[in-house]
């Protein structure tokens, strides 16, 4: 039981703002409103290879998911903790984050990749995000015979989710363009 | 940074109903974090590359981590210096 989920967005920004952007997509307050589920963000690890460009980086997310109440009786909580690998590679213009969850999984697994690239058509100015989302309820949880519910749930939550985030993404977007003065950054 | 000047005190009245524990770093974290995006935009994205930067900042946050972080499958990662490259590796 895996239901995989493929979006794509075009961000009409360019590469190098659409990614600062991500980087401060949970930080600030007016974000905290719409993105309410994330609770906190801890970098855990970082890493630069200064010769090839490349930027290493571990964060810890933690998500408030409450579910229906027979859920949380058995599960016993509803904050999850997710880790976020980030690679981004400066040379060739792109950042890649996989976010799993390391709560929970015994009953769940969720995978989460997020892709940033010079978009073909116009990889100056536009950025093209390619995001894949994989859920699986594991078979012999104890949630296993009301698993095709949790998994619908957890599903819209996503898509949900991730239609606030693009909306997030581009105020940062416009916030960063406005500070730049529209010029280089 | 303007817009994340306010952030530490909206962090801690959102985790005190979270059971969350690393929330008395708050205040290293918002360093590092402004320091890093400041970086990331003026310098990384520009090719500067070369000279880490923030370091102190860095120093000082994961000096608090360590002691408040309490969930052990987190704190894996935060020890483990080497594991960041393999993890990512993995997951590409």
């Amino acid at each position: 039981m895996v239901k995989a989920y493929k979006q794509e967005y075009t961000y009409r920004h360019p590469w190098e703002r659409v990614t600062s952007a991500s980087w401060r997509k949970f930080a600030d307050p007016e974000n905290k409103r719409t993105l309410s589920h994330i609770l906190e963000v801890d970098t855990l690890n970082h890493k630069l290879d200064s010769n090839s460009g490349k930027l290493y980086t571990t964060r810890a997310i933690t998500i408030h998911a409450p579910g229906p109440w027979f859920v949380r009786k058995i599960i016993g909580q509803d904050i999850c903790h997710c880790v976020e690998s980030t690679v981004v590679d400066g040379h060739s213009r792109s950042m890649q984050l996989t976010t799993r969850n390391i709560s929970l999984q015994k009953f769940i697994e969720v995978q989460e990749k997020i892709r940033y690239d010079p978009h073909p058509d116009n990889p100056e100015s536009w950025t093209l995000c390619r995001q894949e989302t994989s859920i699986q309820i594991k078979p012999l949880s104890a949630l296993a015979s009301m698993a095709e519910k949790v998994e619908q749930r957890c599903a819209e939550r996503f898509v949900q989710n991730s239609a606030k985030g693009r909306e997030v993404m581009e105020r940062i977007c416009k916030y960063l363009e406005a500070e730049s003065g529209g010029i280089s950054l | 940074m303007g817009m994340l000047s306010r952030k530490d005190k909206k962090t801690s009245d959102s985790s005190s109903s979270s059971s969350s524990s690393t929330s008395p770093c708050a205040n290293f974290r918002a360093a590092y974090h402004n320091c890093f995006n400041r970086w990331y935009s003026e310098k990384f994205v520009k090719g500067q590359w070369e000279k880490e930067e923030c370091i102190s900042e860095w120093q000082k946050y994961k000096a608090c981590l360590s002691e408040h972080l309490d969930d052990k499958h987190l704190s894996r990662f935060l020890e483990a210096e080497k594991s960041v490259v393999d993890h990512c590796g993995q997951s590409r």
